[in-house]
């Protein structure tokens, strides 16, 4: 039992730091997701990707000959939860590329595949900004059941159909697609590839969808006969589902040190903020109900800590967390809206402010995570798959749908 | 980085646990919950046998040297077969702060009995509010020649109608601020003016109010410094109730296992309850609270075994642990339907010892407001 972080990580942490001090001062924490919605975000986000390239950050753990630094999952961590900490925007660059396409790529796809696709992501490259397509209208939860097809023409696929709630499609060079390679199949999961889809091929039409709160995040993506490389292809054809099961797994892997990041610094704003105010002639920061339903929320963030920190440990020891990944997910969301909700309690009606506007509080942090969790506790897989995943995983349960 | 037990710990860990299934099984405990002493003195001989409760002594103790960690290994299994008897308040209340702040001659004098069975301690703290609070020690020391007399009554002792010493929290100081002019006292229970009742609990487990009247005390039969006892409670505190969360830490492992089991086993409609969402879905939340908890007191232990500032973790692992205990025992007897609420059926043993765990060192809301102090508030 050791929990400590060796020398060199916390010189890491120092160093991150410090870069955000200089670079971020000032500015509210704003989710990866909502940095695609407005061009000035994204144009700064970009620019900052760049920066964090260039510390060697971006894509640490990647192996140098892609364009990483060989680093230990545990600097990485480090990395993600600092770096998260003061809402550096930029990190994940509309989050499908570093998150799980240069990870899957380097476990299935081609050596071609990864000197061409690699290097621009780990460069925080405008080139390096990937969506991803799973999701259509009949397909959600149940990722099997797509329907978008793309039938080998010679050396092509000719890719038709629909994709729907595609993050970043705006802004993405490459979609890292999912689509039925064979019409014939028995089996649904049996006939699903993974294939590389250039965004400014002919035939791919962009509708943006806004959401509730009116930010641009997601988009309908159409495809009229888009013809792509037979290369183009990752791992094997037909197997896909499996390609994407463990890209799942990737991508959820690293929630729970982003979200203990951000909720720290979030925790940290209201604290001050119940310091600062004073309510009938007493700081609010003295208020039982004030007191108990923050330190229930750090105890959340406490725990959602050592819950980051067991995956980074067994992945460290070469263990791949799958039921680990999706409880973090499930127990992320959850501490993300009991947190949401106490902060806009406690700031009460100054907490209905529009976000862009002076008489918001607390830099309008409060508000934006309130707007925002339910989204991003749908994406990634809803609670209840997640909660799926560990009955059947975990707790070696039936499958009970 | 390291999640791992050590080999010495893994080792303790299975040696503890077939020790207790053996030994202990839930009939006993059952019967123990109705027995007058409350524990088994045969197996309370083998445990002192196994080194249990010299375990972190110092060898000229009659002790193992092993560290805190390995006894907070040790309480987990203890919680997770659960074993009745003063193995905590003997070790953990009061051997813990004699081995820190006790003098040597104390320590020799008081050690070797306690590592060799020979005597059983607790601590006498709490009074009439049965709450964790300086301000709430009224019992007065004071002296009279070389001697304290003791005056007041204290509840909720655990074990004192089997003990040999109480340390006992006395007041002997002006009340200028709480925590200041409290001294703590060992005390023989035999001493005359000590009256011992047990108080009927939903546990069974040996809780006592115990007054004093004119109780004489010896004047180096001080623990630590006069007028300074608050800072020895404040030190095994910390220890105490890091080790009495690993103790619930194993029983909502326990209380996880075998609902876990029971919803595989049993069919309802044709089919394993656990393939009823409603109920997997209940299961993984106790699965997440489980394994939340074993982490959050690992922590926090860990940090006060490096000698760091350990108190907003150790207060939110109590914290938490009141809640995932309360609420996985009630998950869990839910999901084990009528059966689960029988007096047979080994769930119940554990809900039966929520509450004693929860008011033990501080409730929820106690240590809710260190944490909220904790992180700045
Ligand atoms: C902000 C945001 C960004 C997104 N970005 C992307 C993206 O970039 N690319 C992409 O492909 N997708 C993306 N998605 C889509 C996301 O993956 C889906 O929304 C999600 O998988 C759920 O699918 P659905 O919305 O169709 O809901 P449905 O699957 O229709 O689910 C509706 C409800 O039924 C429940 N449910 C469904 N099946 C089960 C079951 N077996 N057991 C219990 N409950 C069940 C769900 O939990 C949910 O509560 C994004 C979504 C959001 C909100
Ligand atoms: C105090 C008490 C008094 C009682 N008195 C009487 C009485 O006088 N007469 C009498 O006949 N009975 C009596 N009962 C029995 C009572 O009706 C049953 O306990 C109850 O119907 C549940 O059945 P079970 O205990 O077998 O649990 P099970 O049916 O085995 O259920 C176990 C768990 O699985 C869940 N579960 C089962 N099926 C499903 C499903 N389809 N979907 C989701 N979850 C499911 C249940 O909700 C429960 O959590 C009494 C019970 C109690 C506790």
């Amino acid at each position: 039992m050791e929990f400590r972080f060796s020398q060199k990580e916390e010189k890491l942490r120092e160093d991150v730091r410090n870069f955000a001090r200089a670079e971020t001062a000032g500015r509210g924490i704003i989710s990866g997701m909502e940095e695609e919605s407005r061009d000035e975000d994204w144009g700064f986000a970009m620019s900052m990707s760049k920066k964090l390239a260039e510390k060697g950050w971006l894509t640490m753990a990647w192996p140098k000959e892609y364009g990483g630094q060989g680093a230990s999952f545990f600097e990485q961590h480090v990395y993600i939860d600092e770096a998260s900490y003061w809402g550096i925007p930029g990190t994940t660059m509309g989050v499908s590329g570093i998150g799980w396409v240069g990870p899957s790529l380097m476990i299935c796809g081609s050596e071609e595949q990864r000197k061409k696709y690699l290097p621009s992501i780990a460069a925080g490259e405008p080139d390096g900004v990937w969506c991803t397509g799973y999701s259509e209208p009949n397909a959600g939860s149940d990722v099997a059941n797509i329907q978008t097809s793309a039938l080998r023409e010679g050396d092509h696929y000719i890719v038709n159909g629909q994709k729907i709630w595609t993050s970043c499609a705006h802004r993405a060079r490459w979609c890292w697609l999912a689509a039925r390679t064979d019409p014939n199949a028995s089996k649904k999961q049996h006939s699903i590839s993974l294939i590389i889809l250039d965004m400014k091929s002919p035939g791919i039409t962009i509708k943006p969808i806004e959401n509730y709160a009116g930010i641009h995040i997601f988009n309908e993506l159409f495809f009229d006969n888009v013809k792509v490389p037979v290369m183009n292809l990752v791992g094997t054809e037909n197997r896909g589902w499996y390609h994407l099961m463990q890209s799942l797994a990737f991508e959820r892997h690293s929630f729970a040190p982003q979200f203990y990041g951000k909720g720290r610094r979030t925790l940290e704003f209201m604290v001050k903020y119940c310091n600062e105010i004073r309510y009938n002639g007493k700081p609010l920061a003295v208020n039982a109900v004030t007191r108990h339903k923050l330190a229930e929320r750090a105890i959340e963030l406490e725990t959602l800590k050592m819950f980051g920190y067991e995956i980074t440990w067994k992945m460290s020891k070469g263990l791949i967390p799958v039921y680990e990944a999706a409880r973090n997910k499930a127990y992320c969301d959850f501490a993300m809206q009991r947190l949401a909700i106490t902060g806009t309690e406690i700031i009460g009606a100054y907490s209905q402010v529009d976000i862009n506007y002076k008489w918001s509080k607390l830099l309008a942090n409060f508000t934006r995570l309130y707007m925002m969790f339910p989204g991003l506790a749908l994406a990634g897989g809803t609670g209840e798959v997640q909660k799926n995943i560990v009955g059947q995983f975990k707790l070696g349960l039936p499958r009970a749908y | 980085m390291d999640f791992d037990l050590n080999e010495q710990q893994n080792m303790l860990k299975t040696m503890a646990h077939d020790f207790l299934i053996n030994e202990c099984p839930k009939t006993r405990v059952r019967e123990l919950e109705k027995d007058a002493k409350g524990y088994d003195t045969s197996i309370w001989s083998k445990m002192v046998d196994l080194g249990w409760l010299g375990l972190i002594f110092p060898e000229q103790y009659n002790g193992t040297g092993a560290d805190f960690l390995d006894l907070v290994v040790l309480m987990e299994e203890m919680g997770r077969n659960i074993l009745p008897g003063p193995f905590f308040s003997t070790v953990a209340l009061c051997a813990l702060p004699i081995l820190k702040f006790g003098t040597e001659t104390q320590r020799r004098k008081y050690l070797v009995p306690i590592a060799d069975g020979k005597n059983i301690w607790s601590l006498a703290l709490s009074e009439k509010s049965g709450k964790f609070e300086a301000s709430d020690i009224n019992t007065v020391a004071s002296i009279d020649g070389n001697h304290y007399v003791i005056n007041g009554e204290k509840w909720f002792v655990p074990f004192a109608h089997v003990a040999d010493y109480l340390i006992v929290a006395c007041r002997t100081g002006r009340l200028e601020s709480a925590d200041e002019g409290i001294t703590l006292l060992i005390v023989r229970t035999k001493s005359r003016g000590v009256t011992i009742n047990v108080i009927p609990s939903i546990a069974g487990d040996g809780l006592c109010r115990v007054r004093f009247k004119n109780v004489k005390a010896g004047r180096l039969d001080v623990l630590g410094k006069v007028g300074k006892g608050w800072k020895v409670i404040n030190y095994l505190a910390q220890r105490a109730t890091v080790l009495k969360c690993a103790e619930v830490s194993g029983a909502c492992q326990a209380v996880l296992e075998m609902t876990q089991a029971y919803a595989k086993d049993r069919k309802q409609f044709d089919k394993p309850i656990g393939a009823f969402m409603a109920i997997q879905h209940k299961l993984v939340d106790m699965l997440t609270d489980v394994e939340g908890l074993q982490y959050m007191v690992y922590y926090s232990a860990w940090l006060l075994s490096t000698g760091a500032k350990a108190d907003v973790y150790v207060s939110m692992a109590k914290a938490k642990a009141n809640d995932v205990y309360q609420r996985v025992c009630i998950d869990g007897i839910k999901i084990h339907g009528a059966i689960g609420f029988t007096l047979d059926h080994d769930i119940g043993c554990y809900f039966r010892r929520v509450k004693a765990a929860e008011f033990v060192l501080g409730d929820t809301d106690m240590h809710l407001d260190k944490v909220a102090a904790g992180i700045g508030l």
